[in-house]
């Protein structure tokens, strides 16, 4: 069936099917423009808003990184130092972080429900709504919804991720397919994006310039706007293949590989560094395997030193470039890590009380905010949900929470939980 | 028009005198639809379609594929005036048509989701074999609503997945009652006024006895009904008080529910694990309820969507948004439509055949003579429709003459061809089976499952495959007989063009196509054979390709 106007859709008037034709033709990647190739990219330039969510999936323990709270009963084995902020410690494991704790926000009063993983990290990355009976998009399908792409000719929400990539439209929910992933499998893009050697440039340029010619001999007679959507849908193909040099990673300083590390989480925020510049809107990095139930001291002393040493390098090279105050960068997992220690040495799932840090756009410099029990296993007074994380992401990119609906099938629904709101203490 | 009027009766004519499954039916309809049509059409319409744009539209709608060179030939020259008709009668009678229609009717049913426990391969096969008799839409429908699993209708039960009583619902709402619930489920819909969370809370109530069940004995799974509740209370998320409704359908009364006495309820006791049966099966009377000739939002419905596949567009459209704020384009049309399919017993074949030998189905996608628009819901000119997964693979697979050759890949049965891989670049092999092939295709050009494939939009990952997909490209290459070492060994370039036209388009080029053709083989002297794999990459890749117009 051909796309049509449907003024009962989910869309409705003003977010029409109009409109959304024109972006479906990315399937994945909407909102394409121009075809320069600017030295330059566009979103700097503009000083378009920006995000990098590095996602440490299976939950990082705040006692051995934003919460060190050793000699207490939970505290576990590593000491903790001094950071670069007066009077705030991080645990020893995040030395890179803790010089340039004045750069960041770190909230150590997160208070979420779900203490599973397959329903907790959606409900986290969906920023648990109040139930409207629709799958809520992720962030990312969310902001590059919200926001569109940075830059016109490139797709507003990459993920990165270890294993394989393609086109994954899950986290798009109700949005539709087109407001999903663009996942690059261990940093690489779809195989599809490259041209195969057996076909030249030119050859490439000849074989266009049939099919155009084919397709206007056929257009010629024919009115229906929908034939132009196939069209278009070649035009930004080739505009995103014209860029791929954004996914080529061998001009990188040996030098930025080194500060970055060589494990995949050291080379994924790297390259998101490199996306970040290009202009993408959104980039996720996922790391997988945080969750510490065994040996939770020894993992973390592998694992943590690889978060914190490229967090670290991002910050300090976004600011460098001038990019920290459009970009904000958010360090998080599902959930934290029980105060309790089980018998096999491991922390298992603690929604109750966890940290998280976050940096640049408009979050404060320097800010660790939330009180909790001494022993670090409950907050102190009231926590924050992950609504209000939320309220503050989108605040903070521009975006009124309260007033700004997305509307499907006629309904219009809240971006974020109604209840929650912005967490006005980290930002600046 | 007087063409148009004299090539009508001649199709009454031939009507009459012709087609065994028109037993009883009306004859009437295509001149009925035509009358309607032209009685709102509001200005000129696009002429009738030529031969070869009727039968490339007529092989891809009964047969998913495009016709093969040599019986388009033949088509194109046969000067018998009652040849589309035949066509009609031919293909509909045929294997092909059972077989693409299965694929259609289970993408729709089942959203590409493959739930509960009958295999796939069994119920695509029990709709390959309804298709292949005279298949009644009303008995279809409720084989499915109805399926318990028990006897020969057990692949039924497919379409009830594991047998979630919202996922029913609003399945059922949506596919057989034009109307999509979901919203209505917490609250009366916001927009649409005649669709009230009691609606979707009355057909739940014919669905709330069912439950799987597993049989002891033969350890099969089984969709039975328990005795339940009456009424469901529900409640909206805007109000403070609830609501209660028996079974009902929308628009309808409540269904009664016999009042039986303690102990008097069950026509059979539990046994081998499955529960005591109750006298009253309410999921039983759904089905009959639904597909009731009294019920005429299920006909209206069931022709709207047929309507649509063919014509592209329902008389009611969106297809899932029946209510009184989204009237029907042609309100009588579709009154005839339902009235004559109750009256052919819902014969589904009967009403496909009715539609094509219409004006409006064998009309030409080209716009009227100075005309730069034309309104799509006047169908005053065809409208053009993407391609499925499915139609697309064996359509480009025939064009390149390479459908042999595939179909007969057989994969050893230990290899499993890492797909993913295949899309990131780190399995570097090509696929060495169709069904790995077609997995390919339905994962790049459907929707994901689960999303209804209401529309199709063209998008960049499907315009990177088909330019870079290093499969697809293999087939533009040599083989043994296929369409590019067909050309090859061809001189002459109108006899290239003409063969590579209606291997791929089913229609002979024009001269300026032939021209271009020539001009492009003499730029590429030397390299004749990659230039001939990219004249049909050209084509292949064209709108004309991608769509069925």
């Amino acid at each position: 069936m051909k796309p049509e106007t449907n003024p009962h859709a989910c869309l409705g008037p003003e977010h029409g099917m109009s409109r959304r034709r024109v972006l479906g033709v990315l399937g994945g990647l909407a909102g394409f423009g121009s075809l320069l190739n600017p030295t330059v990219s566009r979103a700097l330039e503009k000083k378009e808003k920006q995000v990098c969510l590095i996602w440490l999936d299976g939950g990082i323990s705040q006692y051995e990184s934003w919460h060190p709270l050793p000699g207490t009963r939970f505290g576990g084995p590593f000491r903790s130092i001094p950071t670069r902020t007066p009077g705030i410690h991080f645990c020893e494991l995040m030395k890179h972080t803790a010089r340039i704790s004045d750069k960041i926000s770190v909230i150590r009063n997160m208070e979420t429900k779900d203490p599973n993983h397959s329903s907790g990290v959606p409900r986290i990355q969906r920023g648990d709504p109040i139930d409207r009976g629709v799958v809520y998009p992720y962030l990312g399908s969310a902001v590059s919804k919200l926001l569109g792409p940075a830059d016109p000719d490139l797709p507003p929400y990459i993920w990165i991720k270890p294993g394989n990539g393609g086109f994954i439209h899950r986290e798009a929910g109700f949005l539709g397919a087109e407001h999903g992933a663009l996942a690059l499998g261990d940093g690489t893009p779809p195989v599809h994006i490259h041209r195969p050697k057996g076909i030249s440039p030119e050859n490439d340029e000849a074989r266009n310039a049939l099919r155009k010619k084919i397709n206007e001999r056929f257009r010629s007679t024919r009115g229906a706007s929908e034939i132009d959507a196939y069209e278009t849908s070649y035009e930004m193909a080739e505009r995103l293949m014209a860029r791929k040099e954004i996914f080529d990673d061998s001009k990188l300083s040996p030098k930025d590989r080194d500060r970055y590390g060589s494990h995949p989480l050291g080379r994924h925020i790297l390259r998101a560094r490199q996306l970040l510049e290009a202009g993408i809107r959104f980039i996720k990095v996922n790391s997988y395997h945080w969750d510490t139930h065994g040996d939770n001291f020894n993992m973390s002393q592998r694992l943590i030193p690889q978060a914190d040493r490229p967090f670290a390098a991002l910050i300090e090279d976004l600011e460098e470039r001038g990019m920290l105050d459009n970009t904000l960068v958010i360090l998080m997992s599902e959930f934290g890590r029980t105060p309790n220690v089980n018998s096999r040495i491991g922390r298992d799932h603690w929604p109750d009380c966890w940290s998280l840090a976050l940096a640049g756009c408009g979050i404060k410099q320097g800010a660790v905010v939330g009180k909790t029990s001494g022993d670090g296993a409950w907050v102190d007074g009231t926590g924050y949900d992950i609504g209000d994380l939320f309220h503050t992401i989108f605040s903070v990119l521009g975006i009124d929470a309260r007033r700004e609906r997305y509307l499907y099938k006629g309904q219009k629904l809240a971006i974020a939980h109604d209840e929650c709101k912005p967490i006005r203490e980290v930002m600046a | 028009m007087s063409v148009g009027m004299k090539t009508m009766s001649l199709i009454a004519l031939a009507f009459t005198l012709t087609a065994p499954i028109l037993k009883g039916a009306d004859s009437q309809l295509p001149a009925i639809i035509d009358s309607h049509i032209a009685a709102r059409a509001g200005g000129p319409l696009s002429a009738r379609s030529d031969d070869a744009e009727f039968y490339r539209r007529a092989h891809l709608d009964l047969t998913g594929i495009i016709p093969r060179e040599a019986s388009a030939r033949s088509f194109l020259a046969d000067p018998a005036p009652q040849k589309r008709l035949k066509l009609i009668d031919m293909l509909l009678s045929g294997e092909d048509f059972a077989r693409h229609w299965s694929d259609l009717l289970s993408v729709e049913l089942l959203k590409r989701q493959n739930l509960g426990k009958v295999p796939l391969d069994e119920w695509t096969e029990y709709l390959f074999s309804s298709l292949k008799k005279r298949p009644r839409w009303d008995i279809m429908v409720r084989a499915m609503v109805a399926a318990t699993g028990l006897g020969t209708e057990r692949p039924a039960m497919k379409f009830l997945g594991t047998g979630g009583h919202q996922r029913m619902t609003e399945d059922i709402a949506r596919l057989f009652l034009g109307m999509d619930l979901e919203c209505a489920r917490c609250h009366d819909h916001p927009s649409v006024k005649t669709w009230e969370q009691a609606d979707y809370w009355g057909l739940y109530t014919y669905l709330s006895w069912t439950k799987a069940a597993t049989n002891t004995s033969d350890k099969k799974e089984y969709l039975v009904e328990v005795l339940g509740k009456r009424e469901i209370e529900y409640q909206s998320v805007f109000a403070s008080v609830g609501d209660a409704t028996g079974p009902r359908l929308p628009g309808m009364k409540e269904a009664a529910i016999p009042a039986l006495a303690k102990g008097q309820e069950f026509s059979r006791p539990a046994e081998n694990g499955l529960p005591a049966v109750p006298k009253f099966l309410p999921r039983q009377q759904l089905a009959r309820d639904l597909t009731s000739p009294k019920n005429l939002v299920f006909a209206r419905n069931s022709v709207n969507r047929f309507w649509a596949r063919l014509l592209g567009r329902g008389l009611v459209h969106p297809l899932d948004q029946t209510h009184s704020a989204n009237p029907p384009s042609h309100p009588k049309l579709l009154q005839a439509l339902a009235g004559k399919f109750i009256a052919s017993e819902y014969d589904l074949k009967w009403l496909i055949r009715s539609i094509m030998l219409s004006e409006a189905y064998q009309r030409s996608s080209r716009l009227p003579d100075g005309a730069s628009s034309v309104p799509p819901e006047s169908y005053r000119t065809a409208l053009p429709r993407a391609l499925t997964p499915e139609q697309l693979l064996t359509s480009v697979l025939r064009a390149t003459g390479n459908r042999q050759r595939v179909m007969a890949m057989k994969a050893p049965a230990d290899v499993k061809f890492d797909r993913r891989g295949y899309f990131t670049g780190t399995n570097k092999e090509l696929p060495r089976s169709y069904t790995e092939i077609q997995a390919i295709f339905i994962q790049t050009f459907g929707r994901p499952p689960g999303e209804p494939e209401t529309e199709f939009i063209p998008g960049l990952n499907q315009s990177l495959f088909l330019m870079n997909d290093r499969l697809l490209l293999s087939w533009l290459e040599p083989h043994k007989g296929n369409l590019i070492e067909r050309l090859g060994a061809l001189n002459d370039p109108g006899k290239i063009a003409e063969t590579l036209y209606l291997n791929v388009l089913s229609r002979l080029p024009g001269e300026s196509e032939v021209a271009e053709l020539k001009a492009y083989l003499e730029q590429n002297t030397g390299r004749t054979s990659s230039a001939l794999g990219e004249l049909a990459w050209a084509l292949i890749n064209s709108t004309e390709f991608r769509l069925s117009h």
